[in-house]
């Protein structure tokens, strides 16, 4: 893992008493709310429905034990005893008081976290794919590169005040496990040119009210030019992209109407210059950045393990977990173990403090110290021995951690929505209970297989209904929550945008019509075929007529 | 009739303004305004932002939200209807 250099150390806490001033000021009254609140966006702190909510950056979702239990601890003292992670692996606190946040700020500098561009109009927190450094289908490890990336982004002069928010997000292979075409980029390691690496990059993707798939701009990118490519891009979008409508300023919005191939000719032109100033990458940076994320000092095994087949057959409710929770990893012997935030009726990708400590003391005793927040809203302990996973998996089991169904139909994931969240128009969480509750026997669930289903309280799509597989949008219809359904969505490296199937359902209708949705898909899948794609084969019409099946839908 | 609400500047919660310009976290306990109180409300509330983050009116029958916005208002009220934040033993400032 990435270890704050003394320039990281004394960023964040000059950035920590900043804060501390500026709250101080607010609460005497000496700041307005409107002059509050920029300062507030940059600290990460939002106000909400109920109370200010504070939301903490996980740098590409990589955490250590130490760093785990001092969230523990933020929820413990500063909150209610459970934290909220995020599609974006941030965690979010719901009740801190403003006076205690630089109290909190402090505790996370102690364990080299912070909140900074957790929010405002400025590059956030660069995502990953969760298993970086231990799929077996990855050309590199893409950590390295958002490390470069947080160091070159964070407190970036030119980039602090853009036109909105800008997301990135790095795979490390072809296999799009951190849905990078959402996002206003997203890099993809294609290849090595010598010690070079090379990135295919995409642009302008998002959600929202106005979602777009992202569009390939460059193919061969190379990693030494990285930064500078990634600032023609932003200093393109920065000159160019709208200010005057707040719902046309993403870049998403610039490059739809300049068409790629324009855009693409104005970042070329910024590039021509760039390339060739002190943006370049040194080798030895790099290589430098890279030593941090050397893989961790692996056993070498032979890629059985006589404690882990007897669980299987002796047990079969590890089995079950094995089959939906393990993922397989490039070290023989090893795996990762998906931890699900989505026990049966609980509230996606919530955690208690106690839970978080149990994840903590796991991580360090059987995951080389790491544990990884992931875009599904679950947790991932990346490097297990085989031979461990029984040991984790009853830990897990003690605390409420072992349910067995990651990425299967209870895997949901949801925003806060109108629960928690001031722009909602619907509840999300309550929608997603039901769902959970009605598909919670598990063999069902498994003769379905992989499907992902996303809610979101309104059209900002914060739980990424659009790229769902299936995808359910909260809407407010004459002050009574309705709930719009699309089918088709998918997040990885054959992004697409659900089409929506019908008129809105009421709350109650929606888990029905969505276990109609599948039941239909059991009916007419192919041998072999997933849900998605049986949906990509016969398209998104027997699924709607399935969810509107003797149902008088809405007005 | 209105009732005027904002968030508390110290700790976000929600408040209402009261009888007397005092304020209380207890929907029952707000005052029911007419419009010409729900605007004095109003422009007092605003005088104070050392108390009341962006203040503002509530449409209410019998003190009890209605109109569009009725159930937004009515779990800002009532706090979340599910999950974790539910009255929990270690809560530190719920109310």
């Amino acid at each position: 893992m990435y270890r704050y250099d003394e320039f990281d150390a004394a960023l964040v806490r000059e950035r920590v008493e900043e804060f501390r001033d500026q709250v101080a000021r607010r609460a005497s009254g000496a700041l307005t709310e409107d002059q509050f609140k920029p300062l507030r966006l940059m600290n990460g702190v939002y106000l909400q429905l109920h109370a200010y909510m504070l939301r903490v950056a996980v740098p590409y979702g990589t955490m250590d034990s130490r760093q785990m239990r001092r969230l523990a601890h933020i929820a413990r003292t500063y909150d209610k005893g459970y934290g909220h992670f995020t599609t974006r692996t941030n965690i979010q606190y719901n009740w801190p008081a403003l006076t205690d946040l630089p109290a909190i700020l402090e505790d996370l500098a102690s364990v080299e976290m912070h909140a900074i561009q957790t929010s405002g109009n400025c590059i956030r927190n660069v995502t990953t794919d969760v298993f970086a450094g231990a799929a077996d289908d990855e050309i590199e490890d893409p950590r390295p590169w958002c490390e470069i990336l947080r160091q070159w982004s964070t407190i970036h002069p030119e980039f602090s005040f853009l036109p909105r928010k800008f997301k990135v997000a790095v795979i490390g292979g072809p296999n799009d496990r951190a849905a990078i075409r959402t996002h206003d980029v997203g890099l993809e390691i294609v290849g090595r040119d010598g010690n070079d690496t090379l990135f295919r990059v995409f642009v302008g993707g998002g959600q929202g009210r106005l979602p777009h798939i992202g569009k390939e701009i460059a193919t061969d990118v190379r990693g030494t030019e990285l930064l500078a490519y990634l600032t023609a891009i932003l200093r393109a979008y920065n000159l160019l992209g709208r200010r005057d409508n707040i719902h046309k300023a993403r870049i998403k919005i610039l490059v739809e109407s300049l068409g790629i191939e324009a855009f693409r000719a104005e970042v070329d032109r910024q590039f021509e210059t760039l390339r060739d100033e002190d943006l370049r990458l040194p080798q030895a940076e790099v290589e430098r950045i890279r030593a941090y994320f050397a893989p961790p000092a692996f056993e070498t095994l032979d890629g059985s393990s006589g404690a882990f087949d007897r669980a299987v057959l002796a047990d079969p409710d590890f089995a079950r977990w094995n089959r939906n929770n393990v993922r397989r990893h490039r070290q023989p012997g090893y795996a990762s173990a998906v931890i699900s935030l989505k026990g049966l009726g609980e509230v996606p990708g919530d955690i208690t403090d106690t839970q978080m400590e149990v994840v903590a003391d796991l991580a360090e005793r059987y995951s080389f110290d790491e544990v990884r927040a992931a875009y599904e809203q679950n947790l991932v302990l990346p490097h297990v021995k085989l031979d461990d996973l029984p040991s984790v998996w009853r830990a897990l089991l003690a605390a409420g951690l072992a349910t067995p169904n990651a990425d299967l139909a209870t895997d949901v994931i949801a925003c806060p929505g109108l629960d928690y969240c001031s722009l909602a128009n619907a509840r999300s969480i309550p929608v997603a209970q039901a769902l959970s509750k009605r598909l919670a026997d598990l063999d069902y669930q498994e003769r379905v297989g992989p499907v992902r289903i996303n809610m979101s309280g309104c059209i900002n799509a914060c739980g990424h209904h659009h790229v769902g597989h299936i995808g359910v949008l909260g809407v407010d219809r004459k002050g009574e929550e309705y709930y719009q359904i699309t089918v088709g969505g998918s997040p990885d490296e054959q992004a697409a945008l659900g089409q929506i199937v019908g008129r809105s359902l009421p709350s109650e209708a929606v888990a029905p019509a969505i276990q109609r949705a599948l039941d239909r898909y059991l009916e007419i899948r192919e041998d072999g075929e997933r849900f998605i794609d049986t949906v990509r084969r016969v398209g998104h019409e027997p699924f709607g007529e399935a969810i509107y099946e003797g149902l008088d839908a809405a007005v | 009739m209105k009732l005027l609400t904002a968030n508390r500047l110290d700790d976000g919660r929600v408040i209402y303004w009261a009888e007397g310009g005092e304020t209380t976290g207890v929907l029952r306990e707000a005052a029911r305004l007419d419009a010409v109180m729900a605007e004095t409300a109003l422009a007092r509330a605003r005088s104070r932002p050392d108390v009341f983050v962006n203040p503002y009116l509530v449409e209410a029958i019998d003190g009890v939200p209605s109109g569009r916005d009725r159930i937004k208002e009515t779990i800002r009220a009532t706090g979340p209807t599910v999950g974790n934040s539910l009255p929990h033993p270690a809560s530190a400032g719920a109310r």
